[in-house]
């Protein structure tokens, strides 16, 4: 570069012969730069290579022409069984078939494992696993209606084992004295439930957040020391037992608790279907445009928010009194440990493990939990302290719980991604890698690429000399490199493109740059005013040139 | 009815859950964070004076001091594990109320497994002297758990008004973003908050095993009550937090002397529920002006 500056050469102006009076005859100009010297320098790989792209796996299955509109559905409903994509592969023009999401799959693996857990297990083990399998489908159960009041009504309540201790409680209690047969519980306990849970929608209809959690944890505390302290309810041993029980008395005890893991595993799935009856249609669509502090627009678009809210947690309530009759018509009554604080706690860890708001982190969390605390049982105060352990760990990293993992990691890996590519950026550069894999269009790579050995090259040419005789004659015939940067800078596309503003009332010229759309006024670019427009030209001039430089 | 015993009985009650609750107002309305690991801080602290009246000495205001401090030093553990880390974090408030249940959680059942589920009982701190008045007896514990609570929150309350790191708290409480930009340092004041209100748990505790023993579980039942008695007088202010402990002493005094001591907690939450019901940001709360998370 500095080379050949140095070596100048004369221009001899072909237009001084005709007009000698306005033109001069020879100027100084920068030598001749070869622009093949300059490709074959850009065309040398010094880049260095990074491994970008951000595509994500997805297996494709072949599929046919013919079968194009040929899906299955849920037997009454239009619902799809799973959500596929058809397209045709651009290059091999074969007809593929993508599975969007692959949730479903899951479901029904995880559903079978855990339904033929009891044909699978070592006969030593049964005994432990079937009591945890059991202790498992009601847990589950429980969480499932806790999250659509956490989760989809988003009302952060607290007293879910408050209403179904009650119910166990009084169906154990009916069930006692007036003799109730065991099918006759859960109904009952669901009746109670849904007027406990009227009783305890009030506060949240006034409270919001915090306050209704610390109240409903406050009931919670109520209910315990009520039932532990009533004469009727057994405060001397420690539970209420007798109720009548749908396990048959003659079958032996394997069999009971097969039959009870079963009845259980029954019990979760009627609740994942609650879970999907709420979440998934009218209720749950209404609340998802109702996220907390957003409650205003909500309200603004005509959505009744708080009707939808209550309504969920009534329909919560009936499902966890139903759930409460059913425990115990299982266990055949029910003990204190139901409401302490500890199992309000593990509830919650439960949830919070899972990741709050899906169905699948209330289940997988209820299974991490049971596992701990009814199969290492033999740890003692250990397996809590792993318990809470896990949800502090889960509390501290993770954003939404296990199955939050797979956003966060996308979230977090995108993040470096673009810090890596913010230190390499450069203004008028190349597309980076990152960003080629995603244009559209290839050929848009191709002209950035070829713009920026453009622009290399005619970087060589600003020198001194070119600006001095631009600065002599804007316009008219000049010397070949001036020539080329004037062909480069008029060849830019329209948006902020500069020019040259005529003002009327100062007889002036001032440097707009355009907006590039139709009716969108230039904006003013400096304040200075020209007094001519060989000035003015010769302003717009060094803008570019000065943009030339920096870029 | 006797109106002596319920008076006495009103203010006993009202300064240990005053002591309490203010501890959670300040945390809540300075750090935007709801210790729910107090009951863990409070049997922490409990153990703390145990520890220190087996091995050390059993002089009561040596035993009082171990177990505040105790308290305080409860307070930075928490601290540190769940407000330094997520405190700047997405979701804070939901996530440091998880992670202090889970410290609770933990911190309880270390408890447990070290100490064993049998109770502690504390030595007797102010004595065993009783002075008779016209129509009362004061012991020495009604006495000494008033006089020691009051003195310890009239301190608290003057280190906030009058000294600099009391300055920060309640320029923190007023308004943490401001504070903040003025150069406040979040996690320092953090760190005073948490010790400040660990203390006085710490004081609760030993105050309160005169009466009661000192259990692993033992802080839950006084956790919840300070919790809802914050929460009744406005999550934030001082000045409710001490209407309701007052509202709420008088309530359990009396339930206990018309009804029975078996009613009062119920008697308790259908007032607080009440009390909600008119006013839902707490008696001293103001809706709009109270910390939104």
């Amino acid at each position: 570069m500095t080379e050949l500056s140095q070596a100048q050469r004369t221009w001899r102006n072909p237009l001084f012969a005709w007009d000698s009076a306005q033109e001069v005859e020879q100027l100084p100009t920068a030598s001749y730069v070869s622009h093949q010297e300059i490709w074959e320098r850009t065309r040398s790989s010094r880049t260095e290579l990074f491994k970008v792209g951000r595509l994500r796996y997805y297996h494709k299955w072949a599929g046919h022409g013919q079968s194009t509109w040929r899906r299955s559905r849920y037997w009454p409903t239009r619902r799809r069984v799973l959500r596929i994509r058809g397209e045709y592969n651009d290059k091999s023009l074969r007809r593929e078939k993508t599975i969007v999401d692959k949730r479903p799959i899951w479901w029904v693996v995880g559903l079978m494992v855990l339904a033929l857990v009891p044909l699978i297990t070592p006969e030593r083990l049964e005994n432990t696993l079937l009591t945890a399998g059991v202790t498992f489908g009601i847990y589950a159960a429980i969480n499932l209606c806790w999250m659509l009041v956490i989760g989809t009504a988003s009302i952060f309540s607290l007293a879910t084992y408050a209403i179904v201790g009650t119910a166990a409680f009084m169906t154990a209690y009916a069930s006692t004295m007036f003799g109730l047969p065991w099918w006759l519980l859960p109904p009952l306990g669901a009746i109670i439930g849904l007027i406990f849970g009227g009783i305890i929608a009030l506060p949240a209809t006034r409270l919001d957040g915090f306050y209704y959690a610390l109240l409903t944890l406050g009931l919670n505390e109520l209910c315990r020391v009520y039932f532990v302290t009533s004469k009727e309810f057994g405060s001397a041993t420690g539970g209420l037992y007798g109720a009548a029980t749908y396990l048959p008395q003659d079958w032996s005890s394997t069999g009971q608790l097969q039959l009870a893991y079963y009845a259980c595993f029954t019990l979760m799935l009627l609740a994942l279907l609650l879970y999907r009856f709420i979440n998934g249609r009218q209720l749950g669509r209404i609340l998802r445009i109702a996220p907390e502090k957003r409650e205003a627009f909500a309200e603004a678009t005509g959505v009744d928010f708080r009707q939808a809210r209550v309504r969920v947690f009534l329909i919560s309530s009936v499902g966890l009194g139903f759930i409460g009759g059913f425990y115990s018509a299982n266990y055949g009554g029910v003990a204190f440990s139901i409401f302490s604080f500890d199992t309000v706690l593990l509830g919650l860890a439960m949830l919070v493990i899972g990741g709050i708001g899906r169905a699948e982190g209330a289940v997988v969390g209820t299974l991490i939990v049971v596992f701990f605390d009814k199969v290492l049982i033999t740890l003692g105060p250990i397996r809590l302290i792993i318990i809470g352990l896990i949800m502090l760990f889960v509390v501290l990293y993770l954003r939404n719980g296990l199955f939050g993992i797979k956003q966060q990691f996308r979230t977090w890996r995108d993040k470096k991604k673009s810090e890596r590519r913010s230190t390499r950026a450069e203004k008028g550069g190349e597309m980076l890698p990152e960003e080629a894999t995603e244009a559209r269009n290839p050929d848009d790579v191709y002209r950035r690429r070829y713009d920026k050995m453009q622009r290399e090259f005619l970087k060589k040419l600003v020198t001194p000399e070119v600006i001095n005789e631009h600065r002599r004659a804007p316009q008219g015939q000049h010397s070949e490199s001036l020539e080329r940067l004037l062909i480069y800078f008029r060849n830019q596309p329209q948006p902020d493109k500069y020019a040259i503003s005529a003002l009327q009332s100062t007889n002036g010229y001032r440097i707009v740059a355009l907006s590039g759309h139709r009716g969108v006024a230039p904006r003013v670019v400096e304040d200075k005013i020209y007094r001519s427009p060989v000035e003015a030209y010769h302003g717009v001039f060094l803008r570019r040139v000065q943009d030339l430089l920096e870029s | 009815m006797d109106v002596w015993f319920v008076v006495s009985n009103t203010i006993l009650l009202a300064c240990i859950y005053g002591t309490l609750a203010i501890g959670v107002s300040i945390t809540w309305s300075s750090l935007g964070l709801l210790n729910l690991a107090y009951g863990f801080i409070f049997a922490f602290a409990g153990y703390g004076a145990w520890l220190f009246a087996q091995h050390v000495s059993a002089w009561g205001p040596a035993v009082l001091a171990s177990g505040v401090l105790a308290g305080a030093l409860g307070g930075l553990f928490v601290c540190a594990l769940a407000f330094i880390p997520i405190h700047d974090k997405p979701n804070f408030t939901i996530r440091g109320l998880i992670a202090t249940l889970a410290i609770n959680l933990i911190g309880t059942q270390s408890l447990l497994w070290w100490f064993g589920p049998r109770s502690k009982s504390l030595p007797e701190i102010f004595g065993t002297w009783k002075l008779s008045l016209p129509g009362m007896t004061l012991t020495a514990d009604k006495a000494g758990n008033v006089i020691t609570s009051v003195v310890m929150l009239l301190l608290v309350l003057r280190w906030m008004r009058s000294s600099r790191g009391g300055l920060e708290i309640r320029a923190m409480m007023m308004n943490p973003h401001a504070a903040s930009i003025v150069g406040i340092g979040v996690r320092r004041t953090s760190f005073y908050v948490m010790a400040i209100t660990g203390a006085l748990a710490g004081l609760a505790a030993v105050l309160l095993s005169q009466t009661y023993y000192i259990s692993p579980f033992g802080g839950l039942t006084p956790m919840i009550k300070a919790v809802s008695i914050a929460l009744c007088g406005g999550l934030g202010s001082v000045q409710g937090a001490i209407i309701a402990a007052i509202v709420l002493g008088l309530n359990e005094a009396l339930t206990t002397v018309a009804i029975g001591g078996r009613y009062v907690l119920i008697t308790q939450f259908l007032m607080i529920i009440l009390i909600l019901l008119v006013r839902p940001r707490g008696i001293a709360g103001i809706l709009d002006r109270a910390r939104e998370a």
